[in-house]
């Protein structure tokens, strides 16, 4: 019903829900040996997404590895935690002025 | 739906943490504790982590249409340090062996105090996941209004 925006907008934000996901998982695992940090190759994925898709997460390389096997960064995760609830934030700012267009053309772009 | 599971991830961190600090806490608490139920000189604990599959609550009824899995922690085992107990001289003490040296526990306080701060930092990085996850979620609450 909405237009093709809302929908990406909201494929958008699925997939930001799924690699806050991800971020939550690498943060709980901070401690455990043998761990890598996973995530998703965000703009591959949106692509991929919006053509109907799975995401799929993957090994990040080049991170620095513990001597217990451990290859996560709490900066990098921190980073992450914070630019996806702005991203997510922005979206849904978008999707909000969205459905307010549509309530508009609902009520008849009256004052009402 | 992928943020209420990450909740559970983030939980599952905060609990591995607690356990962690709480066996952390016990080895500083026995530093000096010559007699345990197992008989001889406490033992340095500290615990495993290993990744876990998160189930949701709602479990595969509401199985995530989106592919990317989180992965929780737990805590797999607790292990024991298993190094000779040092020895100190204290011929008055009762626990003292015929050469009058006490085994007490090979513990380093200073060792544990960095693992509990590690532990509580970690922990407090799992506090934040959670917050930004429920901002999340009440944002797309708000959407509704």
């Amino acid at each position: 019903m909405l237009n093709p925006v809302a929908g990406s907008l909201e494929r958008y934000m699925d997939l930001l829900s799924a690699r806050q996901k991800l971020v939550a998982s690498n943060i709980a695992n901070a401690e455990t040996p043998g761990y890598r940090t996973v995530d998703l190759d965000f703009e591959r994925e949106f692509r991929s997404q919006v053509a109907g898709g799975q995401p799929r997460a993957s090994e990040v390389p080049g991170l620095e590895v513990n001597h217990d096997g451990n290859n996560v960064s709490l900066d990098r995760e921190a980073r992450l935690l914070a630019e996806n609830g702005l991203r997510f934030q922005v979206a849904e700012a978008l999707l909000k002025s969205q459905l307010q267009q549509m309530r508009q053309a609902i009520s008849g772009g009256g004052s009402g | 739906m992928s943020l209420f599971s990450s909740l559970s991830v983030s939980a599952s961190g905060m609990a591995a943490e607690r356990a962690r600090a709480s066996l952390l806490v016990e080895n500083l608490a026995n530093a000096e504790t010559t007699r345990t139920p197992e008989g001889g000189p406490y033992r340095r604990k500290d615990a495993v982590f290993a990744s876990e599959a998160v189930t949701s609550p709602f479990g595969s009824e509401f199985a995530n249409a989106i592919g990317a899995e989180g992965t929780g922690v737990r805590v797999a085992e607790v292990i024991e340090d298993q190094s000779a107990p040092e020895r100190r001289y204290q011929p008055g003490h009762p626990d003292a062996g015929a050469d009058g040296y006490v085994a007490f526990p090979h513990i380093n306080p200073a060792e544990d105090m960095v693992d509990l701060m590690s532990a509580s930092r970690n922990y407090e990085a799992n506090v934040a996941a959670i917050s930004a996850v429920k901002d999340m979620i009440s944002h797309s609450i708000d959407l509704l209004r």
